[in-house]
C-alpha cells in the first residue's frame, strides 16, 4: 500500500516514483511547495476516501508523516 | 491515475507548454479579493489544448483596487485583452457576512448601495482606463442565514446580496455594455453545490476559497470569455442521425420502433433535440452527416410525430453512403464556414476516432453509450460562447434557409448574371453606430475567407475608430428576394493625408461573397475618395492560410501593384454591379 501513496505523490509533484520515500519533504524535493501541499492532501483524502482533521495535516512534515496518519485512521498501509 | 480533470495535473502540464507562436493568442489577467492559486496555471492548459496562446498575469491578492486605479500598475504594463476580477461575500461583506441582522434595516439597505456602488465605481474606472474586457463574478449568496428558516425579508441577509448582484447585472449585462460582463457565480454554485466548492480545511489552512477538487471546473466555466475574446466560438453542429438524433437504427427497426419520445429512452432524444433546437434559434447552424438510405431517413424528420428538428432547422443534410469526413469537409464547404468552428456529434466511437484523426480542427465530442447523458454534455459545452448574441445570431437560421433557396433558384435558372437579376439584391450602406459595432467587431474577428487584412478587432478599437475623425468605419447590410442576411460586410478606411486613404480593412462574409456586394462596396469607397478630393486609395492583400477567395480582388478592379500595396488612381471609375440597389444611409 506504501506503493499507492507514492505513486500519488509522485503524480501530484510530477517527479519519478523512485524519488519518493518516507523521508520525502519539503527540504529535499524542489516541486514540494505550499500550495501543491493542500493539492497532495486532496488527492490522498480522496484516493484513500479518508478526512484528516485539521490539527493532523498541519503535523505533516514529510510522507512518513502521511503514511502514520493513514495508518492511525485504519487505512492498511 | 494521471485524471485529466484534477488540478495536479494542470499544475503539472502548465510548466510544460510553450507558446507556439500560432494561432490564436490571448493575454489574461486575474484579479481576487483572495488567494487563487491555480487558477492561471489551469487557464493556460486549457487554452493550450485548444490551440490558444495564453500568457497571464495574476495580481497580489486584495490589490485589485490600486492595480486598476493606480495607471503605473503592473497591470496597466501588462496589457491585458481580458481580465477576471474573482470577488467574494465574506470579503466584501466582512463582519456582516457573519451578524448581517447586528444592523436595522436601513443599515442593511445603505450596506447594498454602498457595496455596489464600491463595485460599479471599480468597474467603471476599469472601462474608463483600459481595452481589456473586464469580467466580474458576482456574489455567492450564501445557503445559510442565522435567521434560519425566518430568513426571507426584504432586505434580509441573502436579499442584501441579491440585490448587489442585481444591480451589478442591470448596470453592465446589457446589450450596450461593451466591456464590463458579470459572470453568475450562483450558476457555477447550483451546478456544483457551496458543500463541494467551499471547503472549510482549505479555507483556514490556504486561505483558498474555492476548493482544490473544483478550481478546474471553475476555470472552465471562464473558458465561454476566452473563445468569445479570440473569436475561436463554434458556429456549427454536425449531427448522425441513429443513435444521435433518435434511439435505434431506422435501416433495420423501421419508423414505428425508433425510440424518439413516450420511453425512457425515446425521452432522452426528445430532450437532447429541444437543447439542439435552443442553440439553432440563437444561431448555431445544424447540419446532417449520417450513413442511411436518404429517403428512410428523411421520412423520420419530416413526419415522425416526436421529431422536434425540423427539416428548415439544417442548413446542410448529407444522408447517403458516402465516407463522413467527405460529409465534413463538403458540409464546410457549402456553408462556407471553416472545419474549426465545427462541432461533430455521432455515438460510434470509430466515427468519432476517424473523425478526429483525419480532421483535427473539428471538435468531435466524446459522446458515451447512454443517450441520458447527451443533454448534459452538450449543455456542459462552452465552446458556443460568444460574448454577446448578436441579431445576426438570432436569425442565422433563417438566413441559411434563404441560402439554400438561393442556391435552388441558381440551379433552375443556370445563367448566373440572370440569377443575379432576378435575386434584387439590395446593400445598404451605413456609418458604424453603437447598434453595429458588436456586429462589425464580430465579423471582423470570425471572417476568414473574403478578408484582405485579417485585422481583428474588440468593439471598443472599432468604436474608438468610428469616432475618430481619420477613419471611416461603414457596414453593410445585404438583402435579396429572400430575406435579409444583416450586416455582413465591413470596410475600416484610414484617411492618411489629403491625397491618399489606405484600406486598413475590408471584409465580406462568405455566405454573400461573389454576388457583386464586394464590388460596390469598393465603388462606394472609391466614389467617397473622390468627392472627398482624394486622388489615391492604397490597400494592402494580406495573405493568411484561409483568404485566397480574395487574393485577386484589388487586381480585377484595376488597382495597380506598387511595392506592397495596390494602388488605385480615383480619376478611374470601376464597373459598377448593375444588379445590385444601393441604399446609402450616412
Amino acid at each position: 500500500m506504501s506503493e499507492k501513496l507514492y505513486e500519488i505523490v509522485a503524480n501530484v509533484f510530477n517527479v519519478e516514483l523512485s524519488k519518493i520515500n518516507d523521508e520525502t519533504s519539503p527540504e529535499n524535493l524542489e516541486q514540494w511547495d505550499s500550495f501543491n501541499f493542500y493539492v497532495l492532501l486532496d488527492e490522498i483524502e480522496n484516493q484513500f476516501s479518508i478526512t484528516f482533521n485539521l490539527d493532523e495535516t498541519l503535523e505533516i512534515k514529510k510522507i512518513g508523516d502521511f503514511k502514520q496518519l493513514l495508518e492511525k485512521n485504519g487505512v492498511k498501509i | 491515475m494521471k485524471n485529466e480533470e484534477n488540478l495536479a495535473y494542470f499544475l503539472n502540464e502548465a510548466k510544460t507548454i510553450k507558446p507556439r507562436e500560432l494561432g490564436k493568442k490571448i493575454r489574461i489577467a486575474f484579479l481576487a479579493s483572495s488567494t487563487i492559486n491555480g487558477f492561471e496555471e489551469t487557464m493556460r492548459v486549457k487554452c493550450f489544448q485548444k490551440g490558444i496562446d495564453c500568457i497571464t498575469y495574476v495580481a497580489d491578492y486584495n490589490q485589485y483596487n490600486q492595480e486598476i486605479l493606480n495607471q503605473d500598475s503592473e497591470l496597466y504594463k501588462f496589457k491585458p485583452d481580458i481580465t477576471f476580477l474573482i470577488l467574494d461575500t465574506r470579503h466584501i461583506l466582512g463582519e456582516y457576512f457573519f451578524s448581517p441582522y447586528s444592523i436595522d434595516y436601513n443599515g442593511r439597505k445603505e450596506i447594498v448601495y454602498t457595496k455596489h456602488k464600491e463595485i460599479q465605481n471599480i468597474c467603471k474606472k476599469f472601462h474608463e482606463n483600459f481595452d481589456s474586457k473586464l469580467v466580474v463574478t458576482s456574489l455567492q449568496i450564501p445557503s445559510y442565514s442565522p435567521y434560519g428558516i425566518s430568513e426571507g425579508e426584504n432586505y434580509g441577509f441573502k436579499d442584501i446580496i441579491y440585490k448587489i448582484n442585481h444591480e451589478l447585472f442591470d448596470e453592465f449585462q446589457q446589450p450596450t455594455s461593451q466591456k464590463v460582463f458579470i459572470y453568475d457565480f450562483n450558476e457555477f454554485v447550483s451546478k456544483f453545490g457551496e458543500n463541494n466548492i467551499f471547503n472549510y480545511k482549505q479555507f483556514f489552512s490556504g486561505d483558498i476559497k474555492i476548493s482544490i477538487e473544483y478550481i478546474p471546473k471553475f476555470v472552465n466555466e471562464l473558458m465561454g470569455y476566452v473563445y468569445g475574446v479570440t473569436g475561436t466560438s463554434k458556429k456549427c453542429i454536425v449531427l448522425d442521425l441513429d443513435n444521435t438524433l433518435w434511439g435505434g437504427i431506422i435501416g433495420e427497426e423501421g419508423f414505428d420502433n425508433i425510440k424518439l419520445g413516450d420511453n425512457p429512452i425515446g425521452r432522452s432524444f426528445v430532450e437532447f433535440q429541444k437543447r439542439l433546437l435552443a442553440l439553432n434559434k440563437r444561431g448555431i447552424i445544424l447540419a446532417i452527416n449520417s450513413k442511411n438510405n436518404f429517403d428512410d431517413a428523411i421520412d423520420v424528420i419530416q413526419k415522425h410525430p416526436n421529431m422536434i428538428l425540423k427539416e428548415e432547422n439544417f442548413a446542410s443534410v448529407k444522408i447517403n453512403w458516402d465516407d463522413k469526413v467527405v460529409n465534413l469537409q463538403k458540409i464546410a464547404e457549402e456553408l462556407n464556414i471553416g472545419l474549426d468552428s465545427m462541432v461533430f456529434f455521432d455515438d460510434d466511437p470509430i466515427n468519432q476516432e476517424y473523425v478526429k484523426k483525419l480532421l483535427p480542427e473539428v471538435l468531435v465530442v466524446d459522446l458515451p453509450k447512454d443517450s441520458s447523458q447527451y443533454s448534459q454534455i452538450i449543455t456542459e459545452m462552452k465552446e458556443f460562447d460568444v460574448l454577446k448574441i448578436t441579431e445576426e445570431d438570432t436569425k442565422r437560421s433563417d438566413m441559411y434557409l434563404g441560402q439554400k433557396k438561393r442556391k435552388e433558384l441558381e440551379n433552375k435558372v443556370g445563367d448566373f448574371n440572370e440569377f443575379l437579376k432576378q435575386m434584387n439584391i439590395e446593400v445598404n450602406i451605413q456609418k458604424a453606430n453603437s447598434f453595429s459595432i458588436p456586429r462589425i467587431s464580430q465579423l471582423t474577428l470570425k471572417t476568414n475567407q473574403f478578408n484582405l487584412t485579417t485585422r481583428r478587432y474588440q468593439e471598443e478599437e472599432v468604436s474608438k475608430f468610428s469616432s475618430s475623425d481619420n477613419k471611416i468605419v461603414e457596414c453593410v447590410k445585404v438583402s435579396d428576394k429572400f430575406g435579409d442576411n444583416g450586416i455582413t460586410g465591413t470596410y475600416i478606411i484610414e484617411k492618411k493625408n489629403n491625397d491618399e486613404w489606405i484600406i486598413d480593412t475590408f471584409l465580406l462574409s462568405c455566405r454573400i461573397m461573389g454576388r457583386g456586394v464586394e464590388e460596390t462596396m469598393m465603388n462606394q469607397i472609391i466614389e467617397k475618395a473622390k468627392s472627398s478630393g482624394i486622388k489615391k486609395i492604397k490597400g494592402e492583400f494580406i495573405s493568411t492560410t484561409k483568404n485566397k477567395p480574395a487574393e485577386n480582388f484589388y487586381e480585377k478592379l484595376g488597382f495597380k501593384k506598387e511595392n506592397q500595396f495596390w494602388v488605385f488612381n480615383t480619376d478611374n471609375i470601376i464597373k459598377k454591379p448593375e444588379h445590385v440597389k444601393v441604399i446609402k444611409n450616412e
